[in-house]
């Protein structure tokens, strides 16, 4: 366990050296800056009615929380196919390695290191976009918190999928393998979501596979359950029933029986990748 | 200048002072395979070498580019499996884990984190030995001095020039006190004076009683530290001996001659081997210390002896004979 924490806390140190932290903070402060301007104007533009104002809210609160979802499928993403095969590369684990150390030991501590940063950044965000929400506007999200750490489970799904591909695959590969499978999951939940409105199987049964294959756009619509008012959806879907085909509306919260299956994917790649990483020769 | 062992130093350091050579079986050889060998696909990286290093010495592995070398040094210490025959190393099998405790390597190809100072490097390095904490401010200071980097402890990795980088890789290599140093190229990227450092450094660890197995391309590195060598090429070993046992030729000698009388190699045949050089003649294949009696009977038949020079042949003729290159 001290070769864990060893390296983990290396990894944070490399990401406070390295200035990743202070890219971070400057990001976090551009968007929730701009969103807090933005919500200002909405709130108290006068170019809205109260009612539409109480629809476009929590729309806007989704929206950027979307984009914020992105930017930590992209950090986590870009991390980790940087954290082994570009260190293998350049030598820099040969010597740590050659210690009495495990590769999972090593493995694992870059894992706990690069998911406690993208927790920490998670949480800082969603905490500051909370209260610049309220601030302006005087909107809550119904569970900000559980968002939060569904959107950190999207992070952490990503990253640790790109761990195990960066155990045997280039650094570049690894990333943009990565994020192009995040993109396409989330390409299938839109799929899905039409789907579910026009009434069409084949797209519907393509999102339910990919939900389960990678999981990190189920987590993100648990998320946007978690953002919206109960009235907001039950509004949206009185207007329209074809409502039910809008990507960015949830009409439940995610079954405890996926999020246990997100957990158990998670175990399972983090093992694979801990296993590939101890048989690969250097 | 290494410091000395101690008992105490060694409790510090975090291992046991009654344990100072390592976990393995006393007497067991520090290194020892049997038709070690690796393939990849349809290559074949090493072809089955077989080789024993006692404790203690400094062994030398030499071979030409491609021959294997780095390839058998991976999988001595467990970057590597292998694909047939066996390793162990201070008397476990390659790779096990708490032997590496007592090994210090040096890669041939390593980076350490530019973004730490050389200092923190050693730390983190000390901490993955599993160091006793109190120990290792020491211990970084120690590698440091030892190494020449005395000064520089708190400079970032990335502002290191690639012969202080090397140096520092040979200090995380000598932390702890390790039992066996496995030094690949150690000497690639330094000037003549860190050559003669590193050269000095070797022969106190053999002082010491701490194995070297020196991996390195540079016959003259060899020449001046090694106990013994081997020399491989294509996977393969082709010899393995003390230096003076793989100079096989008998020593020769080159001289300068003015004056000698017609015929006269025929009074002079029983010394060797004659040929001419240019201005200068060549015996070889003489018997050892028959340089003086050569010039006494040279003298003796009227010739002037302008200039003697005794020749013995280097590693490198040997080395290249044995590849067939010569």
């Amino acid at each position: 366990m001290n070769a864990v924490l060893t390296i983990a806390s290396l990894t944070l140190r490399e990401a406070v050296r390295r200035r990743l932290v202070a890219a971070f903070a400057v990001i976090s402060v551009v968007l929730v800056g701009a969103s807090g301007w933005a919500f200002y104007k909405l709130s108290h533009g006068g170019a809205f009615t109260s009612g539409e104002t109480n629809v476009a809210l929590p729309q806007a609160v989704v929206l950027f929380m979307f984009m914020f979802s992105f930017v930590v499928a992209l950090s986590a993403s870009a991390v980790g196919s940087l954290a082994v095969s570009s260190e293998i590369d350049s030598g820099v684990l040969q010597t740590v390695v050659a210690r009495p150390v495990r590769r999972s030991e090593v493995l694992l501590g870059k894992w706990l290191g690069l998911a406690g940063l993208l927790g920490a950044y998670t949480a800082i965000v969603s905490g500051l976009q909370v209260a610049v929400v309220y601030w302006t506007s005087g909107f809550v999200e119904p569970d900000p918190a559980a968002a939060a750490a569904l959107v950190f489970g999207e992070g952490v799904v990503l990253l640790t999928f790109v761990l195990l591909l960066s155990t045997r695959l280039s650094a570049l590969a690894a990333g943009v393998i990565g994020i192009a499978l995040f993109g396409l999951a989330w390409l299938a939940g839109v799929g899905g979501t039409l789907a579910t409105a026009f009434n069409i199987h084949a797209l519907h049964t393509a999102n339910e596979v990919s939900q389960y294959l990678l999981p990190t756009n189920g987590l993100w619509q648990g998320a946007i359950y978690y953002l919206e008012p109960s009235s907001f959806v039950t509004q949206q879907l009185a207007a329209s029933p074809v409502g039910q085909g809008d990507p960015f509306l949830a009409l439940a919260a995610p079954p405890w029986q996926y999020l246990a299956w997100a957990g158990i994917w998670l175990a399972g790649v983090l093992a694979l990748g801990l296993v590939s990483f101890e048989r690969r020769e250097l | 200048m290494l410091p000395a062992r101690s008992a105490e130093r060694a409790a510090v350091a975090g291992h046991g002072a009654s344990d100072p050579g390592g976990c393995a079986p006393p007497g067991s050889p520090a290194i020892h395979t049997i038709e070690l060998s690796k393939r990849y696909r349809s290559t074949v990286a090493l072809a089955g070498l077989s080789m024993t290093v006692a404790r203690g010495e400094v062994f030398g592995f030499l071979g030409p580019n491609g021959a294997g070398k780095t390839t058998a040094v991976k999988l001595l210490l467990g970057l590597a499996r292998p694909t047939g025959g066996e390793a162990m190393v201070l008397g476990a099998p390659a790779g096990d884990l708490q032997t590496r405790r007592q090994i210090g390597y040096l890669p041939e190809l390593f980076r350490f984190q530019s973004w730490l100072t050389a200092r923190e490097v050693l730390v983190l390095h000390c901490r993955l030995m599993r160091m006793a904490r109190p120990g290792w401010a020491a211990a970084a200071d120690e590698s440091l001095h030892v190494v020449g980097l005395d000064g520089r402890g708190d400079d970032k990795v990335g502002t290191f020039s690639k012969g202080m980088q090397q140096r520092l890789g040979l200090g995380v290599a000598l932390l702890g006190e390790p039992a066996l140093v496995v030094l690949d190229e150690p000497t690639s990227a330094l000037d003549p004076v860190g050559r003669h450092h590193v050269r000095v450094i070797i022969r106190e660890l053999r002082d010491r009683g701490t194995t070297v197995f020196l991996n390195t391309h540079l016959l003259e590195e060899a020449e001046h530290v090694c106990d013994r060598v081997t020399i491989i090429n294509k996977g393969r070993s082709l010899a393995t001996g003390t230096l003076a046992e793989l100079k096989v030729r008998r020593p020769s000698a080159r001289l300068r001659v003015t004056g000698l009388p017609g015929g006269w190699w025929r009074r002079l045949a029983n010394f060797g081997r004659w040929s001419e050089q240019g201005d200068w003649l060549l015996v070889e294949e003489m018997a050892a210390g028959r340089v003086p009696e050569l010039v006494a009977a040279i003298v003796a038949l009227g010739g002037r002896v302008e200039a003697v020079i005794p020749e013995q042949q280097s590693l490198e003729e040997s080395f290249l004979k044995l590849l067939g290159e010569t």
